[in-house]
C-alpha cells in the first residue's frame, strides 16, 4: 500500500517536473539566461588576466570565490570533526578492524596488483593536484583520489598495515592544513598591501605579481588537497575501526 | 513536447530525481535511504552542469588561444564543486550516525527502530492470550 502511494506520488511528481523541463530554454543554446549573462562572459574573458590562472574553473573557486571555498573547506573539516565526535578517534598505535581478523586472507593476486596500483593512484593525484591551475582538477579531486587509493589499500592489507603507512602522528597535524592555508594566504595578502585573499599584492612591482599569485594558487591547492585527503583517510579510519573491548572479548 | 526531447537531460536529471526520492521513501534499510539521498544530489548536479553546456562548447581553460566565446560556462562547475563537498560531508556524518544506530540497537530497519517496546511487548501478550482463549 506504502509503496503504491509513494510510486502514484513520485508519478505525479515526475510530470510536474518534466511540464516545467518543457518550458525550459532549449540545452545547450548560446542565448539562454544561464549562458548569456553577464557574468559568465565577464568571467570568461577576464579570469586569465585577473587570476593568473588558465583554468577559469580554479579561478574563480580560489580566487573570486575564496571566501566561498574557505568555507566549503571549514565544511569538510566539521564533518571530520562531527565523525570522531560521533565514533570516537583511535587511541595511539591501537587500532582494530574486523577485516584484520578475517580467516581468509585476500587472494595473492589481488595483493599484487593492489600493492602495485596505489603508488601510481597516488602519482596521479599528485599531478591532478599540481596541474589543478592547468588543466582540470585541482586540491578537493586529488585529495578524493589519495583517500580513494586508501580505501581500496584497506579492504585489501587491513586497517592495521595502512594505519602503520599513516599513522595518526601525521594525520593529526595535516588534517586542519587546507583552512590553515587559506588563512595563510589570506594575511599573506593583507601584508601586501591589498584586501584578505588578495593574490595579486599591490605592493610589489606588476612584474612580480602574475608569478607571485600563480605560486600563492598552487600553495592553496596542495594545501586543500593534503587537509582533504588526510580528513578523508581519518573518516575511513574511524568508520572501520572497531571498539577495543570487542576485539579483547573476542 | 518536442522541447522536451531537446531538454532530455533536464528530463533524465528529474528522473533521477524521482528515483532517489522514491528509494527514501520506500525502502526500510537506512543505508538504502541515504543511497537513495546521495541519487538526489546527484540528480540536481547533473542539472546543473546542463544548465550550464554550450552546443559545440570546449572546456573553460585558456590555452592555445582558446576562444571565449566558445567555452561552456564556468559558474555552474565551480558551484557544484562545492556542493560535492557538501555533500560528501553530509554523507560522512549520516554514515557515522547510522553506525552509531547500529552498534546501540543491532538493526537498520527503520520499523524497528521506531517500534515501541513496551507497545510491542503487550501486543504479544496479547496474541498469546487470544491464542490461549482458542
Amino acid at each position: 500500500m506504502k509503496r503504491i502511494v509513494a510510486l502514484v506520488s513520485m508519478m505525479a511528481l515526475l510530470a510536474l517536473l518534466l511540464y516545467v523541463v518543457a518550458s525550459m530554454p532549449t540545452m545547450g543554446d548560446a542565448g539562454n539566461p544561464t549562458n548569456a549573462s553577464e557574468i559568465t562572459k565577464y568571467y570568461l574573458e577576464n579570469a586569465e588576466e585577473e587570476t593568473f590562472t588558465v583554468n577559469v574553473i580554479t579561478g574563480i573557486i580560489l580566487n573570486y570565490r575564496g571566501y566561498d571555498t574557505s568555507g566549503e573547506v571549514t565544511v569538510i573539516f566539521c564533518a571530520l570533526a562531527a565523525v570522531l565526535a560521533v565514533l570516537g578517534r583511535e587511541k595511539r598505535g591501537k587500532i582494530y578492524a574486523f577485516a584484520d581478523r578475517s580467516r581468509v586472507p585476500s587472494s595473492v593476486i589481488v595483493r599484487t596488483m593492489v600493492a602495485f596500483l596505489v603508488p601510481f593512484i597516488i602519482l596521479f593525484s599528485i599531478y591532478t593536484i599540481m596541474h589543478g591551475e592547468l588543466s582540470p582538477g585541482g586540491g578537493f579531486q586529488g585529495g578524493a583520489i589519495i583517500g580513494a587509493s586508501m580505501i581500496i589499500f584497506t579492504t585489501i592489507f587491513g586497517l592495521f598495515e595502512s594505519s602503520q603507512r599513516i599513522p595518526q602522528k601525521i594525520r593529526f597535524p595535516l588534517e586542519g592544513s587546507a583552512f590553515l592555508t587559506f588563512f595563510i594566504v589570506g594575511v599573506l595578502g593583507l601584508l601586501g598591501g591589498g584586501n584578505f585573499l588578495t593574490f595579486a599584492w599591490p605592493n610589489i612591482s606588476a612584474n612580480l605579481q602574475p608569478a607571485v599569485a600563480l605560486w600563492l594558487t598552487i600553495f592553496l591547492e596542495i594545501g586543500i588537497g593534503l587537509g582533504g585527503a588526510m580528513v578523508f583517510i581519518s573518516i575511513l579510519f574511524s568508520m572501520i575501526r572497531e571498539e577495543e573491548d570487542v576485539t579483547a572479548a573476542a | 513536447m518536442s522541447q522536451l526531447l531537446h531538454n532530455y537531460q533536464y528530463a533524465a536529471a528529474m528522473l533521477l530525481f524521482c528515483i532517489g526520492l522514491y528509494t527514501v521513501i520506500v525502502r526500510r534499510n537506512i543505508i538504502k535511504k541515504l543511497i537513495g539521498l546521495n541519487i538526489m544530489e546527484t540528480a540536481v548536479f547533473f542539472l546543473y552542469i546542463s544548465l550550464g553546456y554550450l552546443n559545440d562548447g570546449i572546456a573553460p581553460i585558456r590555452v592555445g588561444g582558446a576562444d571565449p566565446s566558445r567555452m561552456v560556462n564556468p559558474i555552474p562547475q565551480a558551484l557544484i564543486l562545492t556542493g560535492i563537498v557538501v555533500a560528501v560531508s553530509v554523507t560522512a556524518l549520516a554514515l557515522a550516525l547510522v553506525i552509531l544506530l547500529y552498534r546501540q540497537f543491532g538493526t537498520l530497519d527503520v520499523d524497528r527502530l521506531f517500534r515501541d517496546e513496551d507497545e510491542a511487548e503487550a501486543e504479544a501478550k496479547a496474541g498469546a492470550e487470544k491464542e490461549g482463549a482458542a
